[in-house]
């Protein structure tokens, strides 16, 4: 953990440390990045420009590698000196991990490799996997069958997956999103069964305020195999506009040493997101949101140094594993 | 928080409930609950008399709530649909003054499961059917000194009403002094900002309190803020009764409907000793908050 400072006054060094952009170094920040989903259909140039624009240390990316034109989209990333953190991969019906249809298992195991192609071709660490249809909560086959395709497909991926470099981070969704991935520890399940180091845990506070008890808690029993984080606030809003406290959530982070980055995926309340997003009717997820997410995030990071800090009993940082 | 009426939902015991299942009555009573919850999922199972003798011979108060399917959807296009919906709560209206409930509860504005995307226009269609249909069992209910007590439910399960501010607004909009609002801390931990503030900003209009935790488990063990929670109903002087709803994983149409895929509880008992055991403790906990 990060050792006390004896300084005096904190707020100043940290407003010294931020600019000296060595802070990163002496206190472990989370990196930050916004997910374009909620973007709808605008041009990624504008994305790119605008998560640049609030200070993201990388932007996340829709994984559909077909409607990108890759050397475009690097020459405006490089042109704002953006790195792409992650590809949210999106599974629909014809891509469905557990489909009881052969062609269809195939189909989502193919469009995977596709996505971890795609990141190595933007230089994107994470490929987010969750193995079945969104938004389907019917069962096609019993489940210990559906799981066992979860795993052959999954393995698969991630031998894929570590062979180009790149982590898959295995995502569960709340239960009106999937049914055979709800809470972390079925995630951790799936990961411990695979038994790959490119495949990892994923946590996603929208999700988790539904599904977990303690959503810190989830955080630790995730521990090392924790690659990647969705923050959103409890009405998936930016965070601060909901009622999820995140400094236990920071604290989880820093304490299973967690080096991947945060990204915001902020969506609109609505039961058809895409729907929402297709009639880009989410006005306030551009510059409002992207700005107020990172910008109360490292309000919480603030306020834990300081607490930290003011807290002279230096036991108080010792965590628990 | 002052001492409430507390209560449980059939749906923990029984689906679709029906007269058979009021010999659960005894049991519900030795737990220390005060009030069961009756659902109405078919009308056509339950009769007043067999409930009344049950809840009297148990010594507990009956609270009616509805469970609105696809065909029974005061806000449809269609007129017949709408009178089709209408039909039904007037049975459970019947039911509630019968049995001595002092309202019928849910989400009646609306078929639970409809989330569409609607133009302004469409959406603006289905709200005011939504009110002149309720506007008319209002007043049914108003001759039988019954309330209605309007459900939001989070946006996975209804598009019409997903926050209190909203149920707040269809309520002035149907304007009738008997309508107000079921407001449940799972939705809530879904969809409001603050839940404490939801609830002040309800104020009177709070009828009737469901109560489980954010993964629909026993109330006490997730991250609810029921500090908030009961401090504002103590603020708001809410005097009805709070009611653990939860659902039986093992019935699978409840299961669908509510998409639950895990058990939220060790059993169903431990969620209603436990649930009941955290809500009674909350009673002189408030005094010292």
């Amino acid at each position: 953990m990060v050792e006390q400072s004896n300084l005096s006054s904190v707020r100043n060094v940290w407003s010294v440390l931020q600019m000296s952009k060595l802070w990163r170094v002496v206190i472990r920040m989370l990196k930050y990045a916004y997910n374009t989903l909620v973007y709808g259909d605008e041009p990624i140039g504008l994305g790119i420009e605008r998560v640049a624009r609030f200070g993201y240390d990388a932007i996340e990316l829709v994984g559909e590698p077909t409607r990108f034109d890759v050397p475009e989209l690097l020459r405006q990333l490089e042109a704002r000196n953006l790195p792409v953190s992650s590809l949210v991969s999106i599974y629909t019906p014809e891509r469905d991990l557990i489909s009881s249809d052969e062609a269809v298992r195939r189909a989502a195991v193919d469009y995977v490799r596709d996505n971890i192609d795609f990141a190595t071709a933007v230089g994107a660490g994470v490929v987010t996997l969750t193995p079945q249809a969104c938004m389907k909560i019917l069962a096609e086959a019993p489940l210990a069958e559906e799981w066992a395709w979860a795993i052959e497909g999954a393995r698969e991926i991630a031998e894929y997956a570590g062979e180009h470099g790149v982590r898959v981070a295995v995502e569960p969704w709340n239960r009106y999103e999937c049914y055979i991935m709800n809470r972390i520890e079925q995630s951790v399940a799936l990961v411990d069964e695979v038994g790959l180091p490119s495949m990892g845990c994923m946590a996603d506070t929208f999700h988790m305020a539904i599904e977990e008890e303690d959503i810190a808690a989830a955080i630790r029993q995730a521990g090392s195999r924790l690659v990647h984080v969705h923050l959103a606030d409890s009405n998936r809003a930016a965070p601060g506009r909901g009622h999820t406290d995140f400094r236990p959530i920071v604290q989880a982070l820093r304490d299973v040493d967690f080096d991947g980055y945060a990204s915001f995926e902020l969506l609109p309340a609505a039961g058809d997101v895409f729907g929402v997003l297709r009639g880009g009717k989410a006005p306030e997820f551009l510059d409002q949101y992207t700005e107020e997410a990172i910008t109360y995030m490292k309000g919480v990071e603030a306020d834990l140094e300081l607490a930290k800090t003011s807290s002279a009993d230096s036991s108080s940082t010792v965590t628990e594993r | 928080m002052r001492p409430h009426p507390i209560g449980l939902s059939t749906f923990v015991l029984a689906s679709p409930f029906s007269d058979a299942d009021t010999r659960y009555f005894e049991y519900v009573k030795e737990i220390g609950f005060d009030v069961v919850e009756v659902c109405v999922e078919d009308p056509d199972l339950l009769s007043a008399e067999t409930l009344i003798e049950a809840a009297s011979a148990a010594g507990l108060q009956i609270s009616v709530c509805g469970a609105f399917g696809a065909n029974r959807d005061v806000s449809h296009e269609d007129p017949t649909k709408r009178a089709e919906g209408r039909r039904y709560l007037e049975r459970c209206i019947d039911l509630a003054a019968s049995v001595g409930s002092p309202h019928v509860a849910g989400p009646m504005y609306s078929a639970t499961g409809k989330t569409r995307l609607l133009s302004k226009e469409q959406r603006e269609f289905q709200r005011l059917w939504a009110v002149e249909s309720l506007r008319q069992v209002a007043d049914y209910a108003a001759e039988r000194h019954v309330r209605l007590a309007i459900e939001p439910l989070n946006r996975f399960e209804t598009d019409l009403v997903n926050t209190i501010e909203q149920a707040v607004d269809l309520c002035d909009r149907i304007g009738r002094n008997n309508v107000g609002l079921l407001v449940d801390t799972f939705h809530m931990n879904i969809e409001e900002k603050n839940i404490g503030e939801a609830l002040i900003a309800a104020g009177p209009r709070v009828f009737h309190v469901q109560v489980s935790e954010n993964d629909r488990g026993t109330p006490g063990s997730g991250h609810v803020p029921w500090d908030d929670v009961f401090d504002a109903l103590d603020r708001i002087g809410y005097t009805g009764s709070i009611v653990i709803e939860s659902f039986l994983p093992t019935v699978a149409e409840i299961a669908r409907a509510v998409s639950l895929w895990r058990p939220v509880a060790a059993s169903m008992d431990a969620l209603a000793r436990q649930g009941y055991a955290f809500l009674r403790a909350q009673e002189t906990g408030g005094i010292l908050r």
